[in-house]
């Protein structure tokens, strides 16, 4: 019979080997995404003008009521600020439009200059637009869920920073850059999810994550053995 | 190796709890099917064509209340969206403090009341269970935490206690809770480490102890590295014929020495424990305690490495001591055992 402290040596060992890797991964990863401030990944530090008022059409812009004369199929209609001005927004059940609220003028979808134009308008650093590309296939990972077409304005600033315009309505749908793109890498390594990295459901990670377990009590156990340096008082010459 | 030992057990010491918490916690996350979690396995589907405005008179933005429209000092209008509610058309006026909901035809503020609240709740909710508590909320608990202003807490009898929160002002469904997410939510506060709240996972402490037990990874790592050897992997090739080594073992409680043949290249001490000779250990193997003490008889002694140096004194070694845990079978040899050797005798 093997002694309880060998069998937990062996045990953190070759358990060690097993699953250690993926236990350093966790660890590190979980340290990025501690350590670097969430404010920051989601790009706050990036924009500006967010929050933009509104401003309610008057008597000389056109009603509400026009609008809805001129999309009888709307579903939604709201008021919507792009750049300082506010601008009415149509949703019907197959389409989305961006009204000009001073002639009735149809400003959707918008061209590359309008969504450059917004891009700069939000974009709370220095930098020059590197790039603008309207996605309307096959979109990159980091708006997979989003409803497309997307304009997307890369900025040339250290950040790799990307802005996404809605072409629709001007929004900006959302934000990405570096340290996002390492986060999201990071959360694929940390949930093991390397198609798709939003799934912690599956059987590979929860695999990892028992074996992790075992290891980690195997170790706990090793800790009752192994404050037990040599008494002092030993005798000097063993037998 | 004698270092990172060192630190390696005592970060264990000092984080290890939280590391076996973290991989628990993980794994109760991991485990709850997050479909469940949210509650959407119970949301009863709703048409997905959105009804259209219609043709009645509305009031225009500019004919709605002005203290809806101005918002009070410090709340500006963050947006007007004329849609429908119930088949009517509405105002969802939004302000940075909150929404207010406005009937479009006569400008009425309208309010999600009881009734309603539990008639929204019984439509949204598919699961087996039936209403058993309504109750009015002004300020966010932990269950309706992201979101702020006066709701409707409507309870359903289900397993799993499903709890849907319905705004006032809106009238929509905030949040959809149960014991799934009550479960996933206790573990994530462990997994985050902010007791409190639940919800940063940039607080000092968790980020204090990651800094810290990511050195009980990486020396882990590498005193992982460093505690494999080839002939740990002998095993893999099952054509090798294991080459041995005679081990003649004199052991003080035994009238006559004892021969066994060991496989060279494995660990002494677990090879001799694997012949059921186990040699005096608390740490069972670790280099730690200094119990497995051997001395040696050759004319040409084995080295010694670190550990071995700090833990038998140099007089000793030179008489040929040396811990059975950290030497490896090389050759035939001689080994006088401590009197504490617990085997089978003959």
């Amino acid at each position: 019979m093997l002694k309880p402290a060998v069998i937990a040596r062996s045990g953190h060992k070759w358990l060690g080997l097993l699953i250690g890797v993926q236990v350093v991964i966790w660890l590190a990863t979980g340290l990025y995404m501690v350590v670097v401030d969430i404010d920051f990944i989601h790009g706050d530090t990036l924009v500006k003008n967010l929050q933009q008022p509104v401003r309610v059409p008057d008597a000389k812009q056109l009603s509400m009521a026009k609008v809805r004369e001129a999309y009888p199929g709307a579903t939604q209609i709201s008021l919507r600020p792009v750049m300082g001005k506010t601008y009415y927004a149509v949703t019907t059940a197959d389409q989305r439009y961006l009204v000009d609220p001073d002639d009735g003028s149809l400003a959707s979808p918008l061209d590359e200059d309008d969504a450059i134009g917004i891009a700069r308008y939000h974009y709370a650093g220095e930098a020059q637009v590197g790039r603008a590309t309207l996605i309307t296939a096959n979109p990159p990972m980091e708006i997979q869920s989003r409803t497309l077409p997307l304009w997307r304005i890369d900025f040339a600033d250290r950040y790799v920073t990307s802005f996404y315009i809605d072409p629709y309505n001007g929004s900006l749908v959302t934000r990405r850059h570096l340290y996002w793109r390492i986060f999201d890498f990071m959360w694929m390594l940390h949930i093991m999810d390397y198609a798709n990295r939003e799934d912690a459901h599956h059987p590979l990670l929860i695999a990892a994550q028992i074996s992790g377990c075992t290891f980690v009590i195997t170790g706990l156990w090793l800790l009752f053995y192994s404050f037990s340096g040599p008494r002092r008082k030993q005798p000097q010459t063993p037998p | 190796m004698r270092l990172l030992k060192k630190l390696h057990k005592w970060i264990g010491l000092l984080t290890g709890v939280q590391v076996l918490l973290w991989l628990l916690s993980g794994l109760v996350i991991s485990l709850l099917d997050p479909i469940k979690v949210s509650g959407n396995l119970w949301v009863r589907a709703s048409n997905p064509v959105a009804p259209e405005l219609g043709t009645g008179v509305l009031l225009e933005p500019a004919q709605l209340s002005a203290a809806l429209l101005k918002g009070a000092p410090g709340i500006e209008l963050t947006g007007i969206e004329l849609t429908t509610r119930h088949g009517k058309p509405v105002y969802r006026i939004r302000h940075t403090s909150g929404e207010t909901l406005v009937d479009a035809s006569d400008g009425s503020v309208m309010k999600t009341g009881k009734a309603a609240a539990e008639e929204l709740a019984r439509r949204d909710f598919s699961g087996d269970g039936q209403i058993v508590s309504v109750e009015r909320g002004t300020a966010p608990d932990m269950e309706t935490r992201d979101s702020g202003g006066a709701y409707w807490k409507v309870g359903f009898s289900d397993p799993a206690n499903t709890m849907i929160y319905i705004s006032e002002s809106s009238g929509e469904i905030l949040a959809r809770r149960n014991d799934y997410w009550r479960v996933r939510d206790f573990f994530w506060m462990l997994h985050i480490m902010d007791y409190a709240g639940r919800e940063n996972f940039n607080n000092a402490l968790v980020i204090g102890t990651a800094l810290v037990t990511i050195w009980l990874g990486l020396s882990g790592f590498l005193l992982l590295i460093g505690c494999f050897r080839r002939d740990d992997f002998l095993f893999l090739n099952v054509l090798a014929k294991p080459a041995g080594a005679v081990i003649t073992l004199h052991d003080p409680a035994a009238s006559v020495p004892r021969r066994v043949t060991l496989r060279k290249g494995s660990n002494l001490f677990l090879s001799l424990a694997t012949h059921d000779i186990n040699l005096p250990s608390v740490c069972g193997g670790g280099g730690e305690c200094g119990k497995c003490r051997v001395r040696f008889e050759a004319a040409k002694l084995p080295p010694a490495n670190d550990i071995e140096l700090g833990l038998i004194p140099r007089r000793l070694l030179e008489q040929g001591y040396r811990l059975a845990c950290q030497q490896q079978v090389a050759y035939d040899v001689a080994l006088h055992l401590p009197a504490e050797t617990r085997s089978p005798r003959n």
